[in-house]
């Protein structure tokens, strides 16, 4: 079962995308003011819910892992980090079309995107301290995550705390039902696929693990044959 | 002295914050008198940030009086990034030269202590460094005049940016010491998470220099970033240094081996 329910979240992602692409382009009307361009919502909004999500899992596992030596919260670390990555990426690649578009200008150093941008080089960060930093960095790392992790209260809040271009956080609350209606199945659909993705990269972070034990063990074994041989 | 602090009954008699300030302090001076002896990171922070200050002089000369104050709030926390990062990276240096810092943690004191120590004497260097900035940037920019008109307030933003700024970085500057870690890691980590105060101080900077109301309300948010990064990296210095004692898996694993 463990095993198929990824899969399953990608097939039922599958399903849904194609209807949600078409939901948007075709049945909801188009913002008078932004014209087409606005459609870019539907994918900029969820993308940056789950791109927090995902950096609070991160931190809270990381935090986890840091309290109980816990592999499985590191493998959800590592696994929510590199996420974290590629939904940031999507935000920060469709906030900037969306801004160019409705404030004649891409990046206007809004205390939003500044926040956004920051989580996402703090992510970045840890990424590079995964693979790059010697033994014992793993709990540098985790350190790293703990502290993007914070970062994402700073994110919602930014546009009620400065003075700001984004627009508020209660404008998701004010859409009409046609747009919600777009919004949910584009939601669903990024968020299982990337909840898939993080299951998949567990997975595949803790098969990582027991082969270095094995390894270990193997290790062990073969260094101390020898040793038992002359005794 | 050293009895009531480090000795069995030091706790009885003063709470365990108070033994971990009054530890954080003399470890502190301690490295306060052997940085006095061989001057090594004083003179190379001093001298760095005379290299950047003479850089930004040649770089900047040419820039109108009203574009300035937009320039100078950037010369100055960019010299400050630059020196820090120069500074953590020294600052555990002599503790994994010697392998002292082993020492340190096996030592009755609070982890804490160390942490506290080890920033407070980074911030010292950071803040002995920046004045010396803000001076040379007064001198060659009509527009950091400001900086020696109101002395207080730039007394205040400079130790302020600076406490930030060390309170990050020294949780990981020593996690990087203890992992044996490549210190091009600590530029990479260091500079998104100080990020945010640099960019608190450099709003408050703007301000001072263009005399705006909303200076205070600028520092009172870096002061606020300052005490929450004391916090986590206070929290987190003991797991990210040394991790959780594990006498339950270690035990449970002993047990596999005898069977």
């Amino acid at each position: 079962m463990k095993n198929i329910l990824p899969f399953a979240m990608l097939g039922v992602a599958a399903l849904i995308f194609p209807t949600s692409v078409s939901t948007i382009f075709l049945e909801t009307p188009i913002e008078q003011q932004m014209g087409t361009v606005q459609k870019i919502f539907y994918f900029h909004v969820p993308l940056a819910w789950i791109m927090m999500l995902l950096a609070v899992v991160c931190g809270v596992s990381a935090g986890i892992q840091l309290r109980r030596d816990s592999k499985r919260a590191e493998a959800v670390s590592i696994a929510a980090a590199e996420l974290v990555l590629v939904t940031g990426l999507g935000v920060l690649i469709t906030g900037p079309i969306w801004g160019h578009a409705t404030w004649g200008k891409a990046w206007t150093w809004d205390a939003r995107q500044v926040s956004t941008g920051l989580l996402w080089l703090v992510f970045a960060a840890y990424v590079l301290v995964r693979h790059y930093g010697a033994a014992g960095s793993e709990r540098l790392a985790a350190g790293l995550a703990i502290f993007g992790a914070i970062d994402v209260p700073v994110i919602y809040y930014a546009v009620k705390i400065w003075k700001t271009t984004h627009p508020s956080n209660d404008v998701a609350g004010s859409l009409p039902a046609s747009m919600w209606a777009a919004l949910w199945p584009a939601l669903i659909a990024l968020l299982l696929t990337s909840l898939a993705l993080l299951f998949i990269r567990v997975r595949q972070e803790l098969t990582d693990v027991t082969l270095d034990e094995a390894w270990i063990s193997l290790d062990d074994a073969g260094a101390a044959q020898p040793a038992t041989g002359d005794a | 002295m050293s009895e009531a602090l480090w000795g069995p009954g030091a706790r009885a008699k003063t709470s365990l914050d108070m033994v971990a300030l009054r530890q954080a302090w003399l470890l502190a001076v301690n490295d306060l008198r052997q940085e006095a002896r061989d001057l090594e990171l004083i003179l190379t922070s001093t001298f760095f940030s005379l290299v950047v200050l003479i850089m930004l002089g040649m770089s900047f000369s040419a820039l109108g009086v009203s574009s300035q104050p937009l320039a100078v709030p950037g010369m100055l926390w960019l010299s400050v990034a630059f020196v820090g990062a120069l500074t953590l990276g020294r600052i555990f240096t002599r503790e994994r030269e010697f392998d002292t810092l082993r020492a340190l943690l096996v030592a009755p004191v609070e982890r804490v202590s160390i942490y506290l120590a080890k920033a407070f004497v980074t911030m010292v260097i950071l803040l002995g460094c920046s004045l010396l900035t803000v001076l040379g940037l007064t001198l060659l920019f009509p527009a950091a005049q400001p900086f020696a008109d109101r002395p207080l307030e730039t007394f205040a933003l400079v130790t302020m940016g600076c406490t930030a700024y060390a309170g990050v970085g020294t949780l990981f500057a020593a996690g990087l010491a203890s992992s044996s870690g490549k210190n091009v890691l600590l530029s990479v980590i260091l500079y998104p998470l100080t990020m945010p105060s640099l960019l608190f101080a450099l709003v408050a900077t703007r301000s001072l220099l263009e005399g705006h109301e909303s200076f205070t309300t600028y520092l009172g948010q870096l002061t606020a970033t300052n005490v929450l990064a004391f916090v986590v990296g206070a929290w987190l210095f003991e797991p990210v240094l040394v991790g959780v004692p594990q006498k339950r898996r270690g035990a449970a694993r002993a047990a596999r081996r005898r069977r």
